[in-house]
Protein backbone atom coordinates (compact mmCIF):
# COMPACT_ATOMS: atom_id res chain seq x y z
CA UNK A 1 0.00 0.00 0.00
CA UNK A 2 2.62 2.47 1.02
CA UNK A 3 1.57 5.35 0.35
CA UNK A 4 4.88 7.57 0.11
CA UNK A 5 5.88 5.17 -2.82
CA UNK A 6 2.45 7.16 -5.02
CA UNK A 7 4.07 10.51 -3.99
CA UNK A 8 6.80 12.28 -5.85
CA UNK A 9 9.53 12.36 -3.59
CA UNK A 10 12.26 15.08 -3.50
CA UNK A 11 15.63 14.40 -2.87
CA UNK A 12 17.20 15.01 0.38
CA UNK A 13 18.80 18.22 1.49
CA UNK A 14 22.37 18.44 2.38
CA UNK A 15 21.31 19.19 5.90
CA UNK A 16 18.93 15.71 5.99
CA UNK A 17 21.40 13.90 4.41
CA UNK A 18 24.43 14.77 6.86
CA UNK A 19 21.82 14.31 10.01
CA UNK A 20 20.42 10.80 8.50
CA UNK A 21 23.87 9.55 8.33
CA UNK A 22 24.77 10.66 11.50
CA UNK A 23 21.91 9.18 12.98
CA UNK A 24 22.81 5.79 11.02
CA UNK A 25 26.34 5.98 12.31
CA UNK A 26 24.70 6.60 15.53
CA UNK A 27 22.16 3.75 15.39
CA UNK A 28 24.94 1.04 14.19
CA UNK A 29 27.04 2.15 17.32
CA UNK A 30 24.27 1.96 20.01
CA UNK A 31 21.47 -0.19 18.17
CA UNK A 32 18.16 0.23 20.41
CA UNK A 33 16.69 -2.90 21.77
CA UNK A 34 14.08 -4.67 20.47
CA UNK A 35 14.56 -2.63 17.21
CA UNK A 36 16.48 -3.89 14.27
CA UNK A 37 17.43 -1.68 11.08
CA UNK A 38 17.72 -3.09 7.95
CA UNK A 39 20.74 -1.94 6.00
CA UNK A 40 20.10 -0.78 2.68
CA UNK A 41 21.49 1.99 0.54
CA UNK A 42 18.26 4.00 0.80
CA UNK A 43 18.73 7.31 3.17
CA UNK A 44 15.31 8.18 2.69
CA UNK A 45 13.77 5.34 3.69
CA UNK A 46 14.82 3.09 6.62
CA UNK A 47 12.55 0.08 7.28
CA UNK A 48 12.75 -1.73 10.97
CA UNK A 49 11.99 -4.61 13.01
CA UNK A 50 10.20 -4.29 15.89
CA UNK A 51 9.97 -7.03 18.00
CA UNK A 52 7.32 -7.07 20.89
CA UNK A 53 8.76 -6.55 24.10
CA UNK A 54 8.75 -9.62 26.23
CA UNK A 55 5.84 -9.92 28.61
CA UNK A 56 3.49 -7.79 26.73
CA UNK A 57 0.62 -8.40 24.31
CA UNK A 58 3.15 -8.70 21.88
CA UNK A 59 5.78 -10.97 22.84
CA UNK A 60 7.11 -12.60 19.88
CA UNK A 61 5.79 -10.90 17.39
CA UNK A 62 7.82 -8.99 14.40
CA UNK A 63 6.47 -6.22 12.67
CA UNK A 64 7.53 -3.88 10.00
CA UNK A 65 8.05 0.18 10.23
CA UNK A 66 8.86 2.51 7.49
CA UNK A 67 10.22 5.40 7.89
CA UNK A 68 10.24 7.94 4.93
CA UNK A 69 12.37 10.96 5.11
CA UNK A 70 11.05 14.41 3.80
CA UNK A 71 13.57 16.65 1.98
CA UNK A 72 13.70 19.13 4.68
CA UNK A 73 14.07 17.06 7.88
CA UNK A 74 14.90 17.09 10.50
CA UNK A 75 12.84 20.67 10.55
CA UNK A 76 9.61 18.35 8.67
CA UNK A 77 8.86 15.02 10.55
CA UNK A 78 9.00 11.83 8.90
CA UNK A 79 6.26 9.84 7.42
CA UNK A 80 5.96 6.55 9.98
CA UNK A 81 3.84 3.51 9.00
CA UNK A 82 3.89 -0.25 10.26
CA UNK A 83 3.93 -2.20 6.90
CA UNK A 84 0.74 -4.20 6.70
CA UNK A 85 0.05 -6.38 8.58
CA UNK A 86 0.13 -3.83 11.28
CA UNK A 87 -0.39 -4.92 14.95
CA UNK A 88 -3.49 -5.04 16.58
CA UNK A 89 -3.63 -1.70 18.53
CA UNK A 90 -6.31 0.70 19.78
CA UNK A 91 -4.46 3.24 18.20
CA UNK A 92 -2.63 1.26 15.07
CA UNK A 93 -4.88 1.39 11.46
CA UNK A 94 -4.64 -1.57 10.10
CA UNK A 95 -3.44 0.28 6.73
CA UNK A 96 -0.40 0.86 9.51
CA UNK A 97 -1.52 4.42 9.76
CA UNK A 98 -0.19 5.48 13.74
CA UNK A 99 -2.05 7.34 15.88
CA UNK A 100 0.59 9.45 17.68
CA UNK A 101 0.93 12.94 18.11
CA UNK A 102 5.02 13.34 17.62
CA UNK A 103 4.34 11.86 14.06
CA UNK A 104 2.52 14.77 13.14
CA UNK A 105 2.11 18.17 15.27
CA UNK A 106 4.15 17.56 18.75
CA UNK A 107 7.56 16.70 16.01
CA UNK A 108 10.67 18.26 16.42
CA UNK A 109 13.93 18.15 15.49
CA UNK A 110 15.31 17.55 19.01
CA UNK A 111 13.34 14.36 18.03
CA UNK A 112 15.87 10.93 16.45
CA UNK A 113 14.10 7.78 14.51
CA UNK A 114 15.80 6.27 17.38
CA UNK A 115 13.46 8.29 19.67
CA UNK A 116 10.52 7.52 17.56
CA UNK A 117 10.75 4.12 17.18
CA UNK A 118 11.20 3.42 20.91
CA UNK A 119 7.84 5.40 21.70
CA UNK A 120 6.39 3.36 19.30
CA UNK A 121 7.83 0.26 20.57
CA UNK A 122 6.45 1.80 24.05
CA UNK A 123 3.07 2.41 22.83
CA UNK A 124 2.19 -1.10 21.76
CA UNK A 125 4.57 -2.41 25.46
CA UNK A 126 1.69 -0.72 27.57
CA UNK A 127 -1.65 -1.93 25.42
CA UNK A 128 -3.73 -3.68 27.53
CA UNK A 129 -5.91 -5.36 24.52
CA UNK A 130 -4.99 -6.05 21.16
CA UNK A 131 -7.87 -4.06 19.19
CA UNK A 132 -8.03 -1.85 16.23
CA UNK A 133 -9.27 2.19 16.86
CA UNK A 134 -13.32 2.15 16.36
CA UNK A 135 -13.41 4.33 13.41
CA UNK A 136 -10.91 1.36 11.73
CA UNK A 137 -13.42 0.88 8.42
CA UNK A 138 -14.08 4.24 7.42
CA UNK A 139 -10.63 5.70 8.17
CA UNK A 140 -8.60 3.45 6.06
CA UNK A 141 -11.54 3.54 3.60
CA UNK A 142 -10.73 7.46 3.20
CA UNK A 143 -6.83 6.62 2.84
CA UNK A 144 -7.40 4.47 -0.38
CA UNK A 145 -6.13 6.81 -2.92
CA UNK A 146 -2.82 6.60 -0.97
CA UNK A 147 -3.42 9.52 1.42
CA UNK A 148 -0.14 9.74 3.70
CA UNK A 149 -0.63 9.96 7.32
CA UNK A 150 0.78 13.40 7.47
CA UNK A 151 -2.48 14.56 5.74
CA UNK A 152 -4.89 13.60 8.50
CA UNK A 153 -5.99 16.07 10.53
CA UNK A 154 -5.58 13.88 13.74
CA UNK A 155 -7.06 14.79 16.75
CA UNK A 156 -5.33 13.61 19.86
CA UNK A 157 -7.59 13.33 22.90
CA UNK A 158 -4.87 12.39 25.73
CA UNK A 159 -2.40 10.31 25.97
CA UNK A 160 -4.39 7.31 25.54
CA UNK A 161 -5.80 8.59 22.41
CA UNK B 1 -7.37 9.09 16.52
CA UNK B 2 -8.73 10.67 13.20
CA UNK B 3 -10.54 13.91 13.40
CA UNK B 4 -13.48 13.28 11.10
CA UNK B 5 -13.93 9.59 12.21
CA UNK B 6 -13.94 10.07 15.82
CA UNK B 7 -17.12 11.84 15.51
CA UNK B 8 -19.15 9.22 13.74
CA UNK B 9 -17.73 6.16 15.70
CA UNK B 10 -18.01 7.52 19.65
CA UNK B 11 -21.59 7.04 20.45
CA UNK B 12 -20.62 9.73 23.26
CA UNK B 13 -19.53 12.36 21.08
CA UNK B 14 -22.63 14.43 21.59
CA UNK B 15 -22.95 17.23 18.21
CA UNK B 16 -22.54 20.17 20.55
CA UNK B 17 -19.10 19.39 21.12
CA UNK B 18 -18.25 18.02 17.57
CA UNK B 19 -19.44 21.73 16.52
CA UNK B 20 -17.22 23.89 18.57
CA UNK B 21 -14.14 21.07 17.80
CA UNK B 22 -15.07 21.63 13.85
CA UNK B 23 -14.99 24.98 13.80
CA UNK B 24 -12.03 25.22 15.92
CA UNK B 25 -10.41 23.42 13.61
CA UNK B 26 -11.45 25.58 10.55
CA UNK B 27 -10.69 28.71 12.28
CA UNK B 28 -7.18 27.05 12.68
CA UNK B 29 -6.51 26.56 9.00
CA UNK B 30 -7.99 29.62 8.38
CA UNK B 31 -5.49 31.06 10.50
CA UNK B 32 -2.67 29.10 8.79
CA UNK B 33 -3.70 30.08 5.26
CA UNK B 34 -4.13 34.10 6.08
CA UNK B 35 -0.51 33.79 8.43
CA UNK B 36 1.22 32.42 5.23
CA UNK B 37 0.20 35.55 3.23
CA UNK B 38 2.35 37.49 5.77
CA UNK B 39 5.94 37.00 4.82
CA UNK B 40 8.23 35.76 8.34
CA UNK B 41 9.23 39.59 8.66
CA UNK B 42 7.64 42.55 7.47
CA UNK B 43 9.12 45.81 6.57
CA UNK B 44 9.61 49.05 8.82
CA UNK B 45 6.41 50.38 9.18
CA UNK B 46 5.40 54.11 10.81
CA UNK B 47 3.47 53.58 14.03
CA UNK B 48 0.36 55.34 12.37
CA UNK B 49 0.03 51.91 10.19
CA UNK B 50 -0.55 50.19 13.36
CA UNK B 51 -2.83 52.84 14.22
CA UNK B 52 -4.80 52.28 10.58
CA UNK B 53 -5.53 48.51 12.07
CA UNK B 54 -7.75 50.13 14.83
CA UNK B 55 -9.47 52.95 13.09
CA UNK B 56 -13.09 52.03 13.80
CA UNK B 57 -12.04 49.64 16.39
CA UNK B 58 -11.59 50.25 20.06
CA UNK B 59 -10.65 54.03 21.80
CA UNK B 60 -8.95 52.57 24.31
CA UNK B 61 -6.32 50.56 21.83
CA UNK B 62 -6.20 54.15 20.00
CA UNK B 63 -5.00 55.96 22.82
CA UNK B 64 -2.31 53.56 23.71
CA UNK B 65 -0.89 53.69 20.57
CA UNK B 66 -0.63 57.06 20.83
CA UNK B 67 1.39 57.21 24.23
CA UNK B 68 3.53 54.61 21.84
CA UNK B 69 4.03 56.92 19.36
CA UNK B 70 5.74 59.39 22.01
CA UNK B 71 8.48 56.86 22.62
CA UNK B 72 8.79 54.74 19.20
CA UNK B 73 8.73 55.34 15.65
CA UNK B 74 7.93 52.27 13.98
CA UNK B 75 6.74 48.45 14.06
CA UNK B 76 7.93 45.40 11.97
CA UNK B 77 5.90 42.80 11.73
CA UNK B 78 6.30 39.14 11.99
CA UNK B 79 4.05 36.35 10.63
CA UNK B 80 1.23 35.05 13.18
CA UNK B 81 2.76 31.65 12.62
CA UNK B 82 3.47 30.50 16.38
CA UNK B 83 7.23 31.48 16.30
CA UNK B 84 6.71 34.91 16.22
CA UNK B 85 8.64 35.82 19.33
CA UNK B 86 11.69 33.88 18.14
CA UNK B 87 11.24 35.32 15.13
CA UNK B 88 10.99 39.07 16.19
CA UNK B 89 13.67 38.09 18.90
CA UNK B 90 16.43 36.76 15.87
CA UNK B 91 15.98 39.83 14.16
CA UNK B 92 16.27 42.35 16.71
CA UNK B 93 19.17 41.06 17.69
CA UNK B 94 20.90 40.13 15.09
CA UNK B 95 20.42 44.01 13.15
CA UNK B 96 21.36 45.27 16.71
CA UNK B 97 24.70 43.65 16.31
CA UNK B 98 24.89 44.30 12.53
CA UNK B 99 24.49 48.10 13.59
CA UNK B 100 26.55 48.64 16.58
CA UNK B 101 29.05 46.38 15.53
CA UNK B 102 29.55 45.83 19.06
CA UNK B 103 32.85 43.26 19.12
CA UNK B 104 32.46 42.84 22.98
CA UNK B 105 28.82 41.78 22.86
CA UNK B 106 29.52 39.06 20.33
CA UNK B 107 32.37 37.82 22.03
CA UNK B 108 29.89 37.50 25.56
CA UNK B 109 27.29 35.42 23.27
CA UNK B 110 29.73 33.17 22.13
CA UNK B 111 30.33 32.06 25.27
CA UNK B 112 26.79 31.62 26.48
CA UNK B 113 26.25 30.09 23.59
CA UNK B 114 28.97 27.34 24.19
CA UNK B 115 27.33 26.97 27.83
CA UNK B 116 24.24 26.54 26.08
CA UNK B 117 25.58 23.72 23.62
CA UNK B 118 27.44 21.85 27.32
CA UNK B 119 23.89 22.17 28.88
CA UNK B 120 22.32 20.53 25.94
CA UNK B 121 25.34 18.05 26.18
CA UNK B 122 24.79 17.24 29.79
CA UNK B 123 21.11 16.75 29.60
CA UNK B 124 21.57 13.84 27.04
CA UNK B 125 21.07 15.76 24.07
CA UNK B 126 23.04 13.74 21.42
CA UNK B 127 24.93 16.63 19.47
CA UNK B 128 23.90 15.63 15.98
CA UNK B 129 20.29 16.50 17.02
CA UNK B 130 21.14 20.48 17.68
CA UNK B 131 24.79 20.89 16.15
CA UNK B 132 23.42 22.64 12.70
CA UNK B 133 20.78 24.78 14.09
CA UNK B 134 23.40 25.97 16.62
CA UNK B 135 26.30 26.48 13.52
CA UNK B 136 23.68 28.40 11.38
CA UNK B 137 23.34 31.10 14.72
CA UNK B 138 27.09 31.38 14.77
CA UNK B 139 27.37 31.58 11.31
CA UNK B 140 24.63 34.35 10.79
CA UNK B 141 26.12 36.39 13.98
CA UNK B 142 29.32 36.16 12.35
CA UNK B 143 28.07 37.35 8.80
CA UNK B 144 26.32 40.48 10.19
CA UNK B 145 30.50 41.53 11.59
CA UNK B 146 31.59 43.72 8.78
CA UNK B 147 34.57 43.98 7.05
CA UNK B 148 34.67 40.27 6.14
CA UNK B 149 34.08 37.61 2.64
CA UNK B 150 31.11 36.83 4.31
CA UNK B 151 29.50 39.95 5.63
CA UNK B 152 25.88 40.96 4.85
CA UNK B 153 24.19 44.25 4.47
CA UNK B 154 20.91 45.31 6.43
CA UNK B 155 19.05 44.07 2.99
CA UNK B 156 20.48 40.51 3.00
CA UNK B 157 19.82 40.08 6.62
CA UNK B 158 16.08 41.15 6.22
CA UNK B 159 16.37 38.48 3.09
CA UNK B 160 17.79 35.56 5.07
CA UNK B 161 15.04 36.62 7.47
CA UNK B 162 12.46 36.20 5.10
CA UNK B 163 14.39 32.52 3.57
CA UNK B 164 12.52 29.65 5.15
CA UNK B 165 15.76 27.42 5.05
CA UNK B 166 17.82 30.43 7.34
CA UNK B 167 14.89 31.69 9.48
CA UNK B 168 13.06 28.65 10.34
CA UNK B 169 16.39 26.90 11.82
CA UNK B 170 17.71 30.28 13.95
CA UNK B 171 13.89 29.85 15.56
CA UNK B 172 14.92 25.96 16.07
CA UNK B 173 18.20 27.11 17.73
CA UNK B 174 16.84 29.57 20.00
CA UNK B 175 14.08 26.81 20.62
CA UNK B 176 16.98 24.12 21.83
CA UNK B 177 18.17 26.91 23.81
CA UNK B 178 15.12 27.87 25.39
CA UNK B 179 14.48 24.17 26.31
CA UNK B 180 18.45 23.31 27.54
CA UNK B 181 17.79 26.43 30.08
CA UNK B 182 14.57 25.24 30.92
CA UNK B 183 15.04 21.85 31.83
CA UNK B 184 18.35 23.02 33.48
CA UNK B 185 16.92 24.98 35.60
CA UNK B 186 13.82 23.21 36.23
CA UNK B 187 13.43 23.88 39.94
CA UNK B 188 12.95 27.61 39.00
CA UNK B 189 10.83 27.02 36.00
CA UNK B 190 8.60 24.33 37.57
CA UNK B 191 6.11 26.49 39.26
CA UNK B 192 5.52 29.08 36.60
CA UNK B 193 4.69 26.00 33.94
CA UNK B 194 2.32 24.26 36.31
CA UNK B 195 0.71 27.79 36.28
CA UNK B 196 0.27 27.63 32.43
CA UNK B 197 -0.17 24.01 31.95
CA UNK B 198 -0.63 20.58 34.41
CA UNK B 199 2.28 19.64 32.45
CA UNK B 200 5.75 18.18 33.96
CA UNK B 201 8.60 20.32 32.86
CA UNK B 202 9.64 17.21 30.42
CA UNK B 203 6.08 17.45 28.99
CA UNK B 204 6.06 21.52 28.70
CA UNK B 205 9.29 21.44 26.55
CA UNK B 206 8.55 18.71 24.44
CA UNK B 207 5.19 19.70 23.87
CA UNK B 208 5.42 24.21 24.25
CA UNK B 209 9.00 24.86 23.59
CA UNK B 210 10.84 22.06 20.94
CA UNK B 211 7.76 21.98 18.17
CA UNK B 212 8.29 24.18 15.81
CA UNK B 213 5.05 26.47 15.41
CA UNK B 214 4.65 26.26 19.44
CA UNK B 215 3.27 29.65 20.52
CA UNK B 216 6.14 31.70 23.72
CA UNK B 217 4.56 32.92 26.19
CA UNK B 218 6.75 34.83 29.76
CA UNK B 219 8.31 30.87 30.65
CA UNK B 220 10.29 31.24 27.26
CA UNK B 221 11.27 34.83 26.63
CA UNK B 222 12.54 34.44 30.80
CA UNK B 223 14.82 31.12 29.58
CA UNK B 224 16.05 32.91 26.02
CA UNK B 225 16.72 35.91 27.67
CA UNK B 226 18.81 34.20 30.56
CA UNK B 227 20.31 31.61 28.16
CA UNK B 228 21.67 33.87 26.36
CA UNK B 229 21.86 37.25 28.82
CA UNK B 230 20.20 39.42 26.77
CA UNK B 231 17.38 41.53 28.04
CA UNK B 232 13.99 42.04 26.12
CA UNK B 233 11.97 44.88 26.72
CA UNK B 234 8.03 43.71 26.05
CA UNK B 235 5.16 46.57 25.72
CA UNK B 236 2.01 45.26 25.97
CA UNK B 237 -0.81 46.58 23.92
CA UNK B 238 -4.42 45.39 25.10
CA UNK B 239 -8.00 46.56 25.83
CA UNK B 240 -7.06 47.10 29.70
CA UNK B 241 -7.94 50.21 31.30
CA UNK B 242 -7.33 51.45 34.90
CA UNK B 243 -9.94 52.11 37.13
CA UNK B 244 -9.79 55.81 36.89
CA UNK B 245 -10.20 55.89 33.20
CA UNK B 246 -6.61 56.86 32.72
CA UNK B 247 -4.95 54.61 30.14
CA UNK B 248 -1.14 54.09 30.18
CA UNK B 249 1.04 51.51 28.65
CA UNK B 250 2.86 49.14 30.60
CA UNK B 251 5.63 46.84 29.50
CA UNK B 252 7.89 44.70 31.37
CA UNK B 253 11.87 43.67 31.12
CA UNK B 254 13.03 40.57 31.34
CA UNK B 255 16.96 41.38 32.88
CA UNK B 256 18.69 38.01 32.35
CA UNK B 257 19.21 36.64 35.56
CA UNK B 258 23.53 36.96 34.95
CA UNK B 259 22.49 40.61 34.36
CA UNK B 260 20.66 41.11 37.52
CA UNK B 261 22.36 39.08 39.96
CA UNK B 262 26.03 40.59 39.48
CA UNK B 263 25.72 43.62 42.18
CA UNK B 264 25.29 46.08 39.48
CA UNK B 265 21.35 46.39 40.70
CA UNK B 266 21.36 49.83 40.62
CA UNK B 267 22.44 50.23 37.22
CA UNK B 268 19.52 50.97 34.93
CA UNK B 269 19.55 48.04 32.14
CA UNK B 270 18.02 49.40 29.12
CA UNK B 271 17.06 46.51 26.57
CA UNK B 272 17.88 46.77 22.81
CA UNK B 273 15.30 44.36 22.24
CA UNK B 274 11.62 45.79 22.59
CA UNK B 275 8.92 43.86 21.14
CA UNK B 276 5.32 44.93 20.95
CA UNK B 277 2.98 42.21 22.62
CA UNK B 278 -0.84 42.35 21.42
CA UNK B 279 -2.72 39.18 22.90
CA UNK B 280 -1.10 35.97 21.17
CA UNK B 281 1.38 37.85 18.82
CA UNK B 282 4.44 39.83 19.00
CA UNK B 283 5.99 42.32 16.61
CA UNK B 284 8.98 44.60 16.69
CA UNK B 285 9.15 47.76 18.05
CA UNK B 286 11.74 50.86 17.11
CA UNK B 287 12.69 53.32 20.22
CA UNK B 288 13.13 57.10 18.81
Amino acid sequence: MTSSSTQSRKVLSKIAQNRLQKELAEWQLNPPPGLKHKITDNLQRWVIDVSGAPGTLYANETYQLQVDFPEHYPMEAPQVIFVPPAPLHPHIYSNGHICLDILYDSWSPAMTVNSICISILSMLSSSTSKQRPPDNDRYVKNCRNGRSPKETRWWFHDDKA
Amino acid sequence: MEKQEEINSNPGADWENFRDDDIMLQHSAIRDEQAHKILFLGDKEPLSALAAEYQSGSSILLEKIKLLDEKYCAIRRTRGDGNCFFRSFMFSYLEHILETQDKAEIDRVKVNVEECRKTLQSLGYADFTFEDFFALFLEQLESVVQGADASISHDELVERSRDQSISDYVVMFFRFVTSGEIRKRSEFFEPFILGLTNATVDQFCKSSVEPMGEESDHVHITALSDALGVPVRVVYLDNSSCDTGGVSVNHHDFVPCSLSNDGSSGLEINPYITLLYRPGHYDILYPK
